[in-house]
């Protein structure tokens, strides 16, 4: 799968489907602190993530 | 295009859901999460008698995802408001390549709802920028930033004949602010409700999405194409509240309801402590006569040391 940060940088995780939650904290990310996309449509973190998905996560604890 | 059969579905209407409530459980969709979100803020307002028949109510519109989504809820509540206009007021503080964007994205806001909109700035209103007079004293950004932007919105208010504020605060930076004070011994903070009976001294701010989640919120702006990637403000990462908000937001996740039971446990504290804790009179600042609880209001406790 293709994972867009909100740095905007790109990874490429080869995974075995799994939650969206459990990509996420693999990470080091709080579920709480994005939001997430799956091939451009909103998508709730127990949501199973695919091979072939490109999931885009926006940042939304911003300071200010 | 068609989501996967893995999508978890709406609670209510089985459409695929793009918001999760792990407080509730509950999985809502598009419609769902956003009917949801302005009912409860619609629900707020109406049990705490936020706005009231006839109101102004001026909108604190930094262009930023919290005042952005309250402006466009107050907005679409206004026909259920029966005789309350709003107009909305922008503070541009001066930070470099931070407020300049924001201060667009409130134009453009303001433009494509028909919403009144007044704008003032820290130049005009105190002589300098934000930026200018946090030289050297960065770490006390916040707090300076906090005493001008509340005098210049009010000063926006007032100027609007408004009479009620209303701020984007959300149930994160509430129950941020709860920690805070707590975290601060700052007692007299932990227990003043800014919404509370002003007796006409000042405009009363209210805080219509205190019980929607910052996640909530931005959900809300993606479903209606509202969502701007803004940049951070350069001084958040001076501010108590920056470390506050990533415990909190662990807690939250590993504790679903802790946002939540912090506020209620900071309004029990306010009742419990109506009746013994006795709050400073409000006077007026013998420089500016301001409402102050002192001698001197802090605008004017700060305005001597600011580099003009």
């Amino acid at each position: 799968m293709k994972l867009i940060l909100p740095d905007r940088s790109v990874r490429v995780l080869d995974i075995s489907p799994s939650t969206l939650e459990a990509i996420l904290l693999s990470l080091g990310i709080n579920p709480l602190e994005v939001i997430a996309s799956r091939n451009g449509i909103l998508v709730t973190e127990d949501t199973v993530i695919g091979l072939d998905d490109e999931i885009r996560l926006l940042r939304i604890a911003h300071g200010g | 295009m068609v989501p996967g059969p893995e999508v978890p579905r709406c609670s209510i209407c089985t459409d695929p859901a793009v918001l999760f409530q792990r407080g509730n459980g509950r999985h809502l969709c598009g419609t769902h999460a956003i009917s949801d979100i302005c009912d409860r803020v619609s629900a707020t307002i109406r049990e705490e008698e936020m706005i009231v028949p006839g109101d102004r109510v001026a909108v604190a519109l930094s262009g930023g995802k919290d005042s952005t989504a309250l402006l466009m809820i107050l907005n679409r509540l206004l026909p259920s408001l029966k005789g309350v206009s709003l107009v909305a007021i922008t503070i541009d503080e001066g930070i470099a390549g931070y407020r300049d964007e924001t201060v667009r994205s409130a134009g453009n806001l303001v433009s494509s709802l028909g919403v009144e909109h007044i704008s003032l700035s820290f130049p005009d209103l105190f002589g300098n920028t934000l930026d200018q007079f946090l030289k050297g004293r960065e770490k006390e950004a916040c707090t300076v930033c906090g005493i001008l932007r509340k005098k210049a919105l009010i000063t926006g208010s007032e100027r609007a004949g408004a009479t009620k504020l209303a701020t984007g605060h959300n149930l994160d930076d509430e129950a941020q602010s709860v920690l805070m004070n707590i975290f601060r011994g700052d007692f007299s903070r932990l227990v003043r409700n800014s919404g509370a009976d002003s007796s006409g001294r000042f405009i009363p701010r209210i805080k219509p999405l205190k019980g929607i989640s910052e996640k909530e919120i931005a959900t809300f702006l993606l479903l209606n194409n509202a969502w701007t990637d803004l940049p951070e403000c350069p001084y958040s990462g001076y501010a108590l509240r920056r470390e506050v908000r990533s415990m909190l937001s662990g807690l939250e996740y590993r504790h679903p309801g802790t946002m939540q039971h912090l506020m209620e446990s900071k309004k029990k504290i306010e009742k419990y402590c109506a009746s013994t804790y006795t709050r400073e009179p409000i006077r007026r600042c013998r420089v500016c006569g301001d409402p102050s609880s002192g001698e001197l209001c802090q605008l004017c406790q700060l305005r001597s040391s600011l580099v003009r």
